[in-house]
């Protein structure tokens, strides 16, 4: 198995009286990582620990093989980070600002204007990309904040809420780019208070509540209890019982199907199942995150 | 002809060439300072007033060789009465002074108010070195904007100086180190003020009228009170900040005024030493606010 791109070992951090951070231990694995927790849980300092913007009370975090506390500078070289508040320059182009990030993170003038104009295309800002950002929309200037923390091809991304203050359809965008990312085999830890925004993107789960750890784990572990609604025009018999010749528990009730619990393919299953049995498919929902479930019950414990 | 169009996905590209590190994200800081004071790369209204000072400097050194040069070929002792290296500073002194107001609180302030900052202190920059760069950039402009009409000035003289060019550049040696001093206790100076000023005032506008307050009404006021007769009023005169590079500029280029600090007994050292206190401070006060901010 690779590396993993974080370890953390008895990490406290304290604001004063306030305990962000409580003995965490952890590691994390290469791959799509989702650090969940509601506000206030010590997400946004859990991150600024990793890129060594804070000191840690006690403990220590270790990215990328470099102490974070020790050696800030190694880590933030290899490091991408797309902070949660506005970071935008009003009065530069996208291509302008990407291109200076990319500076600052040390690469040449010549071959960061240049990996910005990929990296803004890669986000879907390439017609874009010389317009002032102060004339562009929340949607767009969520890319350009993904953009810039990508732009010096780093070894890990930390995102900080990356869906935060878009609209349905602009959440789903940027958490398909992010799962696009993850497929070119970027490591990215993204924290986010939406259980379903983790749900859909990552492959690993932290979750955090109240500076404590939780769980840590694959998500597959967390998505066991998941089951999917399906709704089908007709014969919703014929496809539960090709569902069940896949090896796929469910019920069935008039037109509707409860399946699984499964996994991510579970839908993918699913969808072929109804195909074979020409039933027509309505719709099909996951139920409430099962994500959710594990973090309440995991709050009531402590 | 084909008529299939076909989109490529053009993916994800690692990067394998160099890093830079640290001193390639201060040199980035640097560039972009110097372009943003002179509003390169932003809208075109960001351009015109740097524009306008810097080119008005230049015409003011033309303009006083010009004048040097047609009153030179009437009668070569009526040169003694136009401005040369020390009065062209006090008008200097004016466009900087405006330029500084203008274009210093577009150095540190933006950045934070548009909270660039946290994407900045991620990359491998630290608290120093981006102020260390920004304070770069603002001399380099600033300092410019005093040295280049002045080295134009020093040229011109020598192209018209009846000795000849290299005799007058062989017998005005001095001015060489006297210009580029007296620029540094200009600039120093400005550049304390405007930092101190710009790393907690949050609007370019009050942080300019701020600044032009405090060196020009500030200094009139300090200069007013200082010539009472209370115990400890010469002390006030120290305040009046922006006579020190003028009392610094008078003792090494030629005495021109009396400032109220002079008059209270003070002379350039003592000048030369409250720039530095100011200088001090501020790298302090700002160095503190800027690593409470990252």
């Amino acid at each position: 198995m690779a590396e993993n791109v974080v370890q953390v070992s008895n990490l406290t951090h304290d604001y004063g009286t306030v305990v962000a951070l409580k003995d965490l231990d952890l590691a994390i694995p290469p791959g799509i990582t989702g650090l969940v927790g509601a506000n206030g849980a010590g997400k946004t300092t859990m991150l600024r620990i990793l890129l060594g913007l804070l000191h840690p009370t006690s403990g220590n975090a270790t990215v990328l093989g470099h102490d974070s506390e020790n050696e800030p500078l190694a880590v933030r070289s290899r490091v991408g980070y797309m902070p949660e508040g506005e970071c935008i320059p009003e009065d530069l182009t996208a291509a302008e600002f990407v291109a200076y990030t990319a500076q600052l993170a040390g690469l040449p003038k010549s071959e960061s204007v240049r990996r910005a104009s990929e990296t803004l295309f890669l986000v879907g800002l390439a017609e874009e990309r010389f317009r002032f950002l102060g004339d562009f929309s929340t949607g767009m200037r969520q890319r350009v904040k993904l953009a810039q923390a990508l732009v010096h091809d780093p070894d890990l991304i930390l995102l900080d809420e990356p869906a935060s203050g878009l609209d349905p359809k602009g959440r789903d965008q940027m958490l398909a780019l992010i799962r696009r990312l993850g497929e070119l085999g970027l490591n990215i830890i993204m924290s986010s208070h939406v259980l379903t925004d983790i749900e859909q993107t990552c492959s690993w789960v932290v979750m955090l509540d109240g500076g404590h750890l939780l769980r840590s784990g694959p998500m597959g572990h967390f998505d066991r209890k998941s089951t999917v609604l399906v709704e089908v025009v007709d014969d919703a018999e014929a496809v539960a019982a090709r569902l069940g010749t896949m090896g796929i528990e469910s019920h069935v009730d008039r037109r509707r199907l409860v399946v699984g619990p499964g996994d991510l393919n579970l839908e993918r299953q699913i969808v072929e199942a109804v195909a074979r049995e020409g039933a027509g498919l309505v719709r099909m929902i996951r139920s409430s995150a099962s994500l959710e479930d594990l973090f309440i019950e995991g709050s009531h414990v402590d | 002809m084909s008529t299939e169009r076909v989109i490529f996905d053009r993916g994800y590209r690692k990067y394998e060439g160099p890093r830079l590190g640290s001193s390639g994200a201060r040199s980035a800081v640097y560039r972009d300072g110097v372009r943003r004071v002179l509003g390169l790369g932003r809208k075109a209204r960001r351009k015109v007033f740097p524009w306008a000072l810097i080119s008005i400097a230049l015409i003011a050194a033309a303009i006083v060789i010009g004048t040097h040069w047609v009153i030179g070929n009437i009668q070569e002792s009526l040169r003694e009465g136009v401005p040369t290296y020390g009065g062209l500073f006090d008008f200097y002194s004016g466009i900087s002074l405006l330029f500084i107001a203008f274009s210093g609180p577009l150095l540190l302030i933006p950045d934070r108010t548009e909270g660039v900052l946290s994407v900045y202190f991620s990359r491998p920059l630290t608290v120093d070195g981006y102020l260390w760069a920004k304070l770069r950039a603002f001399a380099t402009v600033v300092g410019a904007i005093y040295l280049v009409p002045q080295i134009v000035l020093h040229i011109g003289l020598a192209l018209i100086s009846a000795d000849g060019f290299l005799p007058y550049m062989g017998d005005n040696l001095d001015i060489l180190w006297k210009v580029p001093v007296v620029t540094l206790g200009y600039v120093a100076l400005h550049a304390a003020v405007i930092f101190l000023l710009s790393a907690w005032i949050n609007r370019t506008g009050i942080a300019a009228a701020s600044f032009l307050g405090l060196l020009i009404a500030g200094g009139a006021i300090a200069g007013q009170i200082s010539q009472a007769s209370f115990s400890g009023a010469r002390w006030v005169s120290l305040l009046a900040f922006d006579h020190h590079p003028r009392i610094i500029r008078d003792e090494l280029l030629g005495d021109t005024v009396d400032y109220p600090a002079e008059i209270a007994g003070f002379g350039m050292w003592t000048s030369v030493a409250v720039i530095a206190v100011i200088v001090i401070v501020a790298l302090i006060a700002v160095r503190q606010r800027y690593r409470n901010l990252a």
